[in-house]
């Protein structure tokens, strides 16, 4: 969907940065599967299956992905360009001309030893999570956490451990109202065009994750929801839920 | 039977209770989700009646026999011998709410779940008992062991799902009730009846469109044995579904969440509230079972293992090391609720020691070891385009993913998922479900209901069947309303399968070598006839 100029100017626009919506296509080897797209004539590595605890979540065929990364200088994988940082989201409408799906060839193999094989695992997880934050500590006042989605995205099998940091603070500080605000975003191509996530994207965004917490119970005296339809121009950072967790004891209002 | 006075009373009280909502334990009764309460109603409309019948010999238990369940018994099956293992010791039957018919129909819990079959109920069990009772035995109950109450009770054709594919009715309010709150969830999308062969889901009295609007799917009864894996909480549970990020069912008795593997449809979040609904729909005891009831009945599910321990051509599966998986003893002293892996903790494990030629056993006997040993490789490590399946394709793997059959089921010593294991593999879904061939010579028909779905445009459509799409059974979309959800079943273990064909939640596979060739199909795997073999020689030992 095309949109008008009077969203705010911001878009992945320095040389070295792309944003293209184009097929991924799978490319095998004799290990894990490596992910590509193909955009003005240039071939982009994305990354590889791994497992859930990936930082980077191979897209789906039948359908489009947005691309949104950094050209790296470092040596082409599969034959691909790597993109790092990449960004992929899976486009809703079906496309079922997104469809290759390329033979292991000798010679194109992975240059380092993928961290989960594509079988069960030696024991662990591909990558580790991070260690866990401190927990909070007294004085608590109302603070704000981000969470982002991808472009069309919603709650996903990503959101709980998204929302680790939110819980965490809300069980330290006890008793909390909590304000819910989603956005929908839009983004810039490479070629200029803008697209936008469909409208009513940020009201399900701020919806399901009202309905996360008040399904916690809990100490959440009162989840309050809010979203805004006006498409925020920009990369994935627009694609958010801001989530502000007041404790009651500051609130001071009636049913908190 | 219509409902009497003081059966909707009770109806009312159980409605009630449910109402009130809240994850408080209710003094009593454990409070089950609010659909327990339509399909009471459901229950209450259908006449119940028990009528005497022979028992059918040793291997068949029927209700109120009183016979006591010794700690450990064998039954032979078509692959070998099955194990039941009562860790808890000998098990007095008489009185026991599990084998007493408590409600009208003449039913109890092991009417279904039968120690021969693995505590499940194998076809052939439900044709013998057709043949030995002229129809009569109490597992061909109106309310759900025929196509539809509406029928004429007592002729095959009216059960004809129970005796050609197993299937008992399920019945289900549509639009489903919300487990968070007394109202109904809002369906992501429209349910329409394209075909409807038992005439249950068109029913004026029993469909959709009758003063209790009820969806009737078809559905096998799961083994209630090992059952301390299937309801863990260990890996994998917590506040949110880990593959959807939905809020988890929690247990009404702690508050706890669940790991939401029961049923088909994950709709029961513990045992006890699970017994309630069977006590209400397939007993027909409309005020449910009481408190000492369900206690008595979840303590005996929690200590039963079963699993086969002799195969016909293998012989005794725990003769000689390193056979880890096999027999119910070790699945009793098994680390419960713990993900597979390929060096400490196979899904299966057996040892490499297991599969090597052993002097006492025969030649034969060896082979089929070494077969089986393949088998356990195969299903560990044999890889292949995991495509277009909901839940997996959707968890950050890819679409598609090249993995194997360990990747879904991963649970260590079940191959259950091992939290929330609902997904579409096809079973349900067309074109991947099983459908008579529709050409001009065929004379079979089609017993399956058939429904479309059509997922509301203002939201992003189905990703793998678009818009609009056809199912015999939405599953867990039944409960969520969720049109992510059409056709993704919960999967069950991989235990006691030569004791209970057929397989998948709908019976659509009649032997294990159907249900391989239902993988090899759906996802283009291309085993060569050995690899089939072995998977099947290997899955016939669990
Ligand atoms: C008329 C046959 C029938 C009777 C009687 C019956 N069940 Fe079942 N049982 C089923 C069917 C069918 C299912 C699967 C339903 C589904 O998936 O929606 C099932 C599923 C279960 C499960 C789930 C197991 C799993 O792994 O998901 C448990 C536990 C269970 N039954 C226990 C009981 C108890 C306890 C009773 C007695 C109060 C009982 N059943 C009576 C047919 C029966
Ligand atoms: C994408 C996930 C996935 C993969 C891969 C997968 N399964 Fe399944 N499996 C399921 C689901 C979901 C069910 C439940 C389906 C149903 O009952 O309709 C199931 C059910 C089963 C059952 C239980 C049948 C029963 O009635 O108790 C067996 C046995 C089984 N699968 C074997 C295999 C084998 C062998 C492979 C490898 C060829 C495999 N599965 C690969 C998801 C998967």
């Amino acid at each position: 969907m095309l949109c008008a100029g009077a969203l705010s100017w911001a878009s992945a626009s320095q040389a070295r940065d792309v944003a293209f919506v184009a097929c991924p296509i799978v490319q095998d080897t004799s290990n894990v599967p490596c992910w590509l797209s193909e955009h003005g004539g240039e071939v982009y590595y994305l990354g590889i299956q791994s497992d859930v605890s990936a930082a980077f979540n191979p897209p789906s065929l039948g359908h489009l992905a947005l691309v949104e990364g950094t050209v790296s200088e470092g040596e082409r994988i599969c034959g691909g360009l790597v993109l790092e940082p990449v960004k992929v989201s899976i486009m809703p409408a079906l496309s079922p001309e997104c469809d290759e799906l390329r033979m292991v060839q000798p010679g194109l193999e992975l240059p380092f030893e993928p961290p989960r094989p594509p079988g069960p695992s030696s024991g662990r997880l591909a990558f580790a999570p991070p260690p866990p934050a401190p927990p909070p500590t007294p004085p608590f006042e109302a603070k704000t956490f981000e969470i982002f989605f991808p472009f069309e995205g919603t709650v996903d099998f990503k959101t709980p451990d998204a929302l680790q940091a939110v819980l965490a603070y809300a069980r330290a500080v006890g008793e909390v109202r909590l304000q819910v605000r989603a956005q929908r975003a839009a983004v810039r191509l490479s070629d200029g065009q803008v697209i936008a996530e469909r409208e009513g994207i940020a009201a399900v965004r701020a919806r399901e994750i009202g309905r996360m917490f008040a399904a916690l119970g809990e100490g959440i005296a009162q989840v309050e929801v809010a979203s805004s339809d006006v498409p925020q121009l920009g990369d994935w950072r627009q694609r958010k839920v801001e989530i502000t967790v007041t404790p009651c004891d500051e609130a001071g209002r009636p049913g908190c | 039977m219509r409902v009497s006075p003081a059966r909707a009373v009770l109806v009312a009280a159980l409605g009630c209770a449910v109402l009130s909502g809240g994850y408080r334990a209710a003094a009593g009764q454990p409070q089950s989700p609010a659909h327990v309460a339509d399909q009471a109603g459901q229950a209450a409309e259908v006449p119940a009646e028990a009528s005497a019948v022979p028992n059918g010999g040793r291997a068949w238990w029927s209700p109120g026999e009183a016979r006591d369940l010794p700690q450990a018994i064998e039954y032979e099956n078509a692959h070998g011998r099955l194990t039941l293992y009562n860790q808890g010791g000998p098990v007095e039957t008489s009185g026991h709410p599990f084998f007493e018919p408590l409600g009208p129909n003449g039913r109890a819990c092991v009417s279904c779940h039968q120690p021969a079959d693995g505590m499940s109920l194998s076809i052939t069990s439900i044709r013998e008992r057709w043949e030995e009772t002229a129809g009569r035995d109490p597992i061909f109950a109106a309310i759900d062991g025929s196509d539809c109450p509406s029928l004429p009770q007592g002729e095959a054709a009216s059960h004809s799902l129970l005796l050609e594919r197993g299937l008992f009715r399920v019945f289900l309010p549509w639009p489903p009730r919300d487990p968070w709150g007394a109202g109904r969830i809002e369906p992501e999308f429209k349910l329409e009846v394209v075909r409807d062969p038992a005439g249950c889901n068109l029913d004026p009295t029993y469909g959709l469109a009758s003063d209790n609007p009820m969806v009737s799917v078809y559905r096998r009864p799961r083994m209630v044995a090992n059952l301390p894996y299937v309801v863990h909480r260990n890996f994998g549970v917590g506040p949110f579904v880990g593959k959807t990020g939905e809020p988890a069912l929690r247990d009404p008795e702690n508050g706890q969440p669940v790991n939401m593997n029961l049923m088909a449809d994950a709709r029961q979040p513990t045992l006890g509230t699970q017994a309630m609904e069977a006590s209400v729909t397939h007993l027909q005891l409309l005020n449910g079972l009481n408190p000492a009831q369900i206690a008595q009945i979840t303590a005996f599910e929690r200590q039963l293992f079963a699993a086969q321990t002799r195969d016909l051509h293998a012989g005794d599966l725990l003769a000689g090391p390193g056979g880890r998986a096999f027999g119910p003893r070790n699945l009793a002293d098994g680390e419960i609720g713990v993900l597979g892996n390929n060096i400490t903790r196979w899904v299966f494990p057996i040892d490499e020691a297991w599969g090597e030629p052993q002097a006492r056993l025969t030649a034969e006997q060896n082979a089929r070891r070494a077969s089986i040993f393949r088998g356990q490789r195969i299903f560990h490590f044999r890889t292949f385009w995991i495509r277009d399946s909901m839940h997996l394709n959707t968890v950050g793997l890819g679409n598609p993913t090249k993995r194997t059959c360990a990747t879904c089921h991963g649970m260590h010593m079940t191959g259950l998922d091992t939290a929330n294991g609902w997904m579409d593999i096809g079973t349900t879904n067309l074109p991947w479900a099983r459908e008579v061939p529709r050409n001009p010579w065929t004379t079979e028909r089609e017993r399956m209901p058939l429904f479309r779905i059509t997922c509301r445009a203002d939201l992003p459509p189905h990703p793998y069947y678009g818009r609009e799409f056809y199912t015999q059974d939405p599953g867990r979309a039944l409960i969520s309303g969720k049109c992510n959800d059409v056709g993704t079943i919960v999967m069950q273990q991989f235990r006691g399968l030569a004791a209970r064909p057929p397989y998948f939640s709908n019976g659509s596979a009649a032997t294990l070598r159907e249900l391989i060739d239902f993988y090899d199909r759906r996802y283009n795997i291309q085993y060569s006839e050995q690899e089939k073999v072995d998977l099947e020689n290997f899955m016939a030992t669990l």
